[in-house]
C-alpha cells in the first residue's frame, strides 16, 4: 500500500515537473512574422503562397502561420486587449471586415496603423477598405472579396422558360414576379436564406448605400426608409413562397446542394461551397443581385463577408510586416493568380486585369466569373459599419423575425432602435 | 408471470433509451464515412468515403500532435485533481465542524460565476506567472474544483466512522487512514470522478483556446473547431474528426464503468 | 478531570489535520477562482469601453433590469431550469436503479450506451440535433409519415418549440452523466438492506422511495446543485442549437453575457454584473437545496 502512495505522489510531482518545463513564451525574432488566420483551403493557403513569393527576395524572413478560427481570434484579441497583456498576439492577423470598427475603437493598442506610404490603398475598392478605416487611418490590408453575387441553376430556370438574362440587372419586385412563375412551373423556391440571420437584409441595405448608423455614429433604424423598404421586400419574398427560410448554415448549404432551390445570393465566397456539388457542373451561372425598387441610390451590387489583414500592436518589426503585405496582398498579381484556384478573389484592382481572371470557368457555365466579380466589387456602395454593427444586426434580426410573424413594422423598428441605443448608452 | 411482464417492460424501456442515446451517434459514425455533400443532404447509410475523409483530415490538421496534447493535459489534470480534491472532500466530511461546513458553502460559490467573467483576470494572472502555452497554465486553474470536492465529501458520508476509530486505535496516522482505508473503499467514487474529470478536461475549450496560442499546443477540440471555421465546411471530414475526438472519453468510460457500477465496495464490513 | 485536556488536544489535532487536508484545494481555488472573481466583482461596479473604465456604483446592476434582452434571457433560463432539472434527475435515478439490479443482463452495454451522449463533442451534438429537427429532418419525416402532422413543422423557428428542442437536447446529453453519480452512490448502499425490505414484503416502489431515495440523499443533493448550476449557466445549447432565436426566444443568460464580451462592443463591467446576478440566483437555490438535503443524521 505504501508503495502505491509513493507511486501516486511520484507521478503527481513528475507530472507537475513535466508541466513546468512545457512553459515557454514566444521568443520574438525580428525576421519571423507570425500570422493568425483560419481556413486551410482559403486564407491559410493564400498566406502560404504569399510567404513563398516574399521569400524569393527575402530568404531570411520566416512566415509562421498559426491556424486560429475567426471566433477564436476575436476572443483572444478581446482577452489580450482587456487584460493589457499583448504578448500573446502575433504580428499579423486576419479579421472579419465588420469587426474592425468595434475592435479598433475598443482596443486601439491591439492594432498598428498601416502607413499609406507603403501601401497604395486607392488600388483597392473603397467599399472594401472603408471597413478598416478608423478616423481616417488605415488598419487593414484587404484580403478576400465579399462582393455579393446571385447564383442560379440555369437548368431549372430553363424548365420555367427563363434564362440568366432574365435575372440580370433587375429589381427585387421584378425578381419576385419572376420567382412566382418559376415556383409555379418547377415547384422550387428561387432562393434560400437562414431565418433570424440578417445577411440578406444587410446585403440589400448596402446595395443602396444605406447604413444602420449616421455619419455621427447615431443609430438610423426607426426612421430609415431604405430599411423599411428592405424589410417590406423581404416580407413579400417570403410570403410569396419564392424565398425559403431555413434554420441554419447546414440546412442552408444542404438546400442549395440538394437542388431544393433554384439559387442563392451571398458573398462570392459561396462559390467554394457550390462547387462541392460535383454532380452539377455547368448548371450554375452567376449574375448580379436585384436592386431595390424606387430607392434613391439603389444598385445591383453589394458586399457580405470578407476579411482583411491587420498588423498587431505586438508586432516586433512593423516595417517588415508592412513591406511583406505591400509586396504581396497589395502588390503582387502573381499572388492573386496563384490563389485564384482556392477561390480567393482579389479586391486589389490591378489583379483583375490579369489573364488568369479572364479564363472561363467550366463549373459556372463557361463564364469568366472572376473578372465579373472583380468588376462587381468596384461598384459596391460604401457604408458606415460603426462599432455597434453587431448590436444593430441582432436587433434588426429580432425585428424582422417579429415582423414576418405579423408584428407592426414601425413599432418593431422603434424597439430595435431602442435596443441598440440601450447597448450604446453607457 | 407478472415478474416476467415487468422484466419485459424494463428491457423495453432500456432498449428505447439506448436507441435514443445511440441513434445520433450512429449518425455521426455513418456521416464520417460519407462525402460532405451527402452529409449535408442527410444521408443515413454508410458510405465509402472514410479513407478519403481520413486522408483529407490528416493532410489538413496535425491530429497526432493534438491527440498527444489532449491526452497529456487530460491525464495529468485527472491524476492531480483526484489527489487534491479527494483529500479535501475527505477532510471536509471526516473532520467536519461548523467552520468547515461554512467554508464548503463558500467554495461552492467559485463555480457559480460564468467562466467568461473571470477569463480576463485569470488570463492576466496566468500571463504574469509566465504560464501561457504551458501545461501548468492549462491545468492549474481547473485542477481543484468545488464540484469534485463536494462529490468526495458527499460520498465520504457513507464511509463508516468506526473504521476510522479502529484504525486510530491501531496507531495509524491520519494521512495513512486516508490512503489505506478511504481510497480503496471508495473505488467507485474515484472511478466515477475520474471519468467525469477526464471528460471535462478532454472537452475543455474556452480556456485552452485563450492561453494556448502556439500551433504545437493545440488540443483535439481546437482541431475540430478549426474545421468548422472556413467558408466551406467538409462535413464528412469534420464528422470523422469529431468521432476521433469522442472515442477516448467513451473508452475511458468503458474501462472504468465496472468499478463504479459493480459493487466492489463490499470491502467495507 | 485529568482526561479533559488530553481530549481537547486530540480534537484540536484532528481539527488541524482536517485543515491540512483541505489546504491544497482551498489554496488553488482561492488563487485561481476567488481572486479573479474579486477582480470581476470590482469590474462590475465600473463602466467604460475596452481598457478605459471608471467607477460607476450600482449602474450596471440597475441597468440589467432595464435590459429587455436580459430579462427575456432570465425567463428563458428559468423555463429550462424548471422543466429540465427535475425530469433529468428523475430519469437518471430510475435508470441507475434499473442498471443496478443484480440479475440484469448486458448491464455494461446498456450503461455505456446511455452514458455515450455526454462524451459527444459539442460540434457533433449540435449538428445532429439541428439536422434532426430541421424542416426536412428525421423528426418531421417520421411525424408526417405517421400522419401526426400533415406538413413539416419548423421547430427551430417557433419560440416554444425551439425551447423544447433545447430541453430535449439537454436531457439527451446529461441524463447519462447524472446516472453515473447515482450508480456510484448506489454502490455504497448495502445489498442486505434491500433483502431485508424484500423479506418485509415491500413493493419495488416502496423500496425506491423508502430506501433508495433517502440513502442516496447526499448524491441527489450533489446532482441537484450541479444541474442547477449547469442550467443557470446554460450556454452551449443556446448558442449552437438555436443561436438564441427565434427573436431571442431561447437565448440564455450566459449566452447574452458572451455576446456582450465577445460579439458586441466589449462591456466587461456590465457582463460581470450579470454574472454576479447569476451567482446570486444559483447560491440562493443551492442554499435552499443544502438546507433541505444536507442534514447529517
Amino acid at each position: 500500500m505504501r508503495k502505491k502512495i509513493v507511486a501516486i505522489l511520484l507521478i503527481a510531482t513528475m507530472a507537475m515537473g513535466i508541466a513546468a518545463c512545457g512553459g515557454s513564451g514566444d521568443k520574438k525574432d525580428d525576421n519571423t512574422i507570425t500570422v493568425w488566420c483560419w481556413d486551410k483551403t482559403f486564407n491559410i493557403f493564400a498566406m502560404e503562397e504569399a510567404a513563398k513569393i516574399y521569400q524569393e527576395d527575402h530568404q531570411d524572413v520566416k512566415i509562421d502561420i498559426v491556424e486560429v478560427g475567426d471566433v477564436d481570434v476575436q476572443s483572444r484579441l478581446t482577452t489580450a486587449g482587456t487584460s493589457g497583456d499583448l504578448s500573446t498576439l502575433p504580428d499579423i492577423f486576419l479579421m472579419q471586415d465588420h469587426a474592425f470598427q468595434k475592435n479598433v475603437l475598443s482596443y486601439p493598442d491591439v492594432f498598428t496603423e498601416i502607413s499609406e506610404k507603403k501601401i497604395d490603398f486607392s488600388e483597392f475598392a473603397s467599399g472594401k477598405t472603408d471597413f478598416s478605416v478608423v478616423d481616417g487611418k488605415h488598419y487593414g490590408v484587404p484580403f478576400d472579396n465579399g462582393a455579393a453575387i446571385a447564383c442560379y441553376r440555369t437548368d431549372i430556370l430553363q424548365e420555367a422558360g427563363m434564362t440568366l438574362e432574365d435575372f440580370t440587372d433587375i429589381t427585387w419586385d421584378e425578381w419576385v414576379e419572376k420567382g412566382k412563375v418559376v415556383l409555379e412551373k418547377t415547384g422550387k423556391p428561387l432562393l434560400t436564406t437562414t431565418a433570424g440571420e440578417c445577411d440578406l437584409l444587410t446585403m440589400m441595405l448596402q446595395s443602396a448605400g444605406a447604413s444602420l448608423f449616421n455619419e455621427d455614429g447615431t443609430t438610423n433604424i426607426a426612421k430609415n426608409d431604405t430599411l423599411k423598404k428592405v424589410i417590406d421586400t423581404y416580407c413579400k419574398m417570403k410570403d410569396s413562397g419564392v424565398l425559403q427560410e431555413v434554420n441554419n448554415w447546414d440546412e442552408y448549404t444542404g438546400s442549395m446542394l440538394d437542388s431544393e432551390v433554384v439559387g442563392v445570393i451571398n458573398g462570392c465566397w459561396i462559390m467554394g461551397t457550390i462547387q462541392t456539388a460535383e454532380d452539377q457542373p455547368g448548371k450554375w451561372a452567376i449574375t448580379n443581385i436585384p436592386k431595390l425598387t424606387n430607392v434613391k441610390g439603389a444598385t445591383n451590387y453589394s458586399n457580405i463577408g470578407g476579411s482583411s489583414w491587420a498588423i498587431s500592436g505586438n508586432c516586433g518589426n512593423v516595417e517588415l510586416a508592412e513591406d511583406f503585405l505591400a509586396s504581396t496582398f497589395a502588390g503582387s498579381t502573381e499572388l492573386y493568380d496563384n490563389i485564384l484556384s482556392c477561390g480567393a478573389i482579389a479586391t486589389w484592382t490591378p489583379a483583375g486585369d490579369s489573364d488568369a481572371y479572364a479564363v472561363p470557368n467550366e463549373f459556372f457555365s463557361g463564364d469568366a466569373v472572376f473578372k465579373k466579380i472583380v468588376d462587381y466589387s468596384t461598384k459596391v456602395p460604401s457604408i458606415i459599419t460603426g462599432p455597434y454593427f453587431h448590436e444593430a444586426r441582432d436587433a434588426i434580426s429580432v425585428a424582422t423575425t417579429n415582423i414576418t410573424n405579423g408584428a407592426d413594422l414601425e413599432e418593431e423598428l422603434k424597439k430595435a432602435e431602442d435596443t441598440v441605443n440601450f447597448n450604446m448608452g453607457q | 408471470m407478472i415478474k416476467k411482464m415487468k422484466n419485459i417492460g424494463m428491457y423495453a424501456f432500456l432498449i428505447l433509451v439506448t436507441f435514443i442515446s445511440v441513434f445520433p451517434l450512429y449518425w455521426m459514425v455513418s456521416a464520417s464515412t460519407n462525402k460532405s455533400v451527402d452529409v449535408s443532404k442527410g444521408v443515413l447509410s454508410f458510405g465509402s468515403h472514410l479513407g478519403e475523409n481520413l486522408k483529407n483530415l490528416l493532410a489538413n490538421q496535425d491530429v497526432g500532435a493534438a491527440l498527444v496534447n489532449s491526452f497529456k493535459y487530460a491525464i495529468l489534470l485527472t491524476i492531480v485533481s483526484m489527489v487534491i480534491c479527494s483529500l479535501a472532500g475527505y477532510g471536509f466530511e471526516i473532520y467536519h465542524d461548523k467552520a468547515k461546513d461554512a467554508v464548503m458553502g463558500v467554495i461552492l460559490l467559485a463555480m457559480m460565476v460564468p467562466f467568461i467573467t473571470i477569463l480576463v483576470p485569470l488570463f492576466q494572472m496566468v500571463a504574469k506567472m509566465k504560464m501561457l502555452n504551458s501545461t501548468l497554465g492549462f491545468i492549474l486553474p481547473t485542477v481543484s474544483t468545488p464540484f469534485l470536492i463536494m462529490m468526495f465529501r458527499q460520498s465520504a458520508r457513507s464511509f463508516p466512522h468506526n473504521i476510522i476509530e479502529a484504525a486510530r486505535l491501531d496507531g495509524l496516522s491520519e494521512i495513512r487512514i486516508f490512503f489505506q482505508m478511504f481510497i480503496p473503499t471508495m473505488k467507485s467514487t474515484y472511478a466515477a470522478a475520474m471519468t467525469i474529470t477526464f471528460m471535462n478536461a478532454w472537452n475543455s475549450y474556452m480556456w485552452p483556446k485563450v492561453i494556448m496560442t502556439q500551433s504545437k499546443s493545440m488540443t483535439m477540440p481546437m482541431v475540430v473547431a478549426n474545421l468548422t471555421e472556413g467558408y466551406v465546411t467538409d462535413y464528412g471530414m469534420l464528422m470523422l474528426a469529431v468521432l476521433i475526438c469522442t472515442l477516448p472519453t467513451a473508452l475511458v468510460f468503458f474501462i472504468l464503468q465496472k468499478n463504479f457500477a459493480e459493487g466492489i465496495t463490499g470491502a467495507v464490513k | 478531570m485529568s482526561n479533559k485536556p488530553r481530549k481537547m488536544t486530540l480534537e484540536k489535532k484532528h481539527n488541524l489535520t482536517g485543515w491540512a487536508f483541505l489546504a491544497p484545494a482551498i489554496f488553488l481555488i482561492a488563487v485561481f477562482s476567488f481572486w479573479p472573481m474579486i477582480k470581476a466583482l470590482v469590474l462590475s461596479f465600473q463602466t467604460g469601453k475596452g481598457t478605459n473604465m471608471q467607477m460607476a456604483g450600482f449602474t450596471n446592476y440597475i441597468r440589467m433590469f432595464q435590459d429587455d434582452v436580459f430579462i427575456q434571457s432570465i425567463k428563458n433560463t428559468f423555463f429550462y431550469f424548471i422543466l429540465q432539472v427535475p425530469i433529468m434527475l428523475a430519469v437518471a435515478l430510475v435508470l441507475a436503479c434499473i442498471l443496478n439490479k443484480k440479475d440484469l443482463r448486458f448491464k455494461g452495454f446498456f450503461r455505456t450506451m446511455i452514458f455515450l451522449p455526454c462524451t459527444t463533442s459539442l460540434v457533433a451534438y449540435s449538428i445532429i440535433f439541428r439536422s434532426l429537427f430541421a424542416n426536412n429532418g428525421l423528426v418531421n419525416y417520421v411525424l408526417v409519415n405517421f400522419g401526426i402532422l400533415d406538413k413539416p413543422y419548423n421547430f427551430l423557428t417557433q419560440p416554444f418549440a425551439a425551447k423544447m428542442v433545447i430541453i430535449l437536447a439537454l436531457l439527451w446529453r446529461w441524463t447519462g452523466y447524472n446516472m453515473v453519480f447515482f450508480l456510484s452512490g448506489l454502490q455504497n448502499i448495502e445489498y442486505s438492506v434491500y433483502e431485508a425490505a424484500k423479506i418485509d414484503g415491500a413493493s419495488a416502489i416502496q423500496t425506491f422511495f423508502k430506501i433508495t431515495v433517502p440513502l442516496l440523499k447526499p448524491t441527489i443533493l450533489l446532482t441537484a446543485i450541479m444541474s442547477t448550476n449547469g442550467t443557470l449557466q446554460l450556454f452551449d445549447e443556446s448558442i449552437n442549437l438555436t443561436d438564441g432565436g427565434p427573436a431571442n426566444a431561447s437565448i440564455s443568460m450566459s449566452h447574452y453575457i458572451y455576446n456582450l464580451c465577445f460579439k458586441y462592443v466589449p462591456n466587461f463591467g456590465y457582463a460581470a454584473a450579470m454574472s454576479f446576478f447569476i451567482l446570486l440566483l444559483v447560491a440562493v437555490l443551492a442554499f435552499i437545496q443544502m438546507r433541505v438535503g444536507d442534514k447529517r443524521d
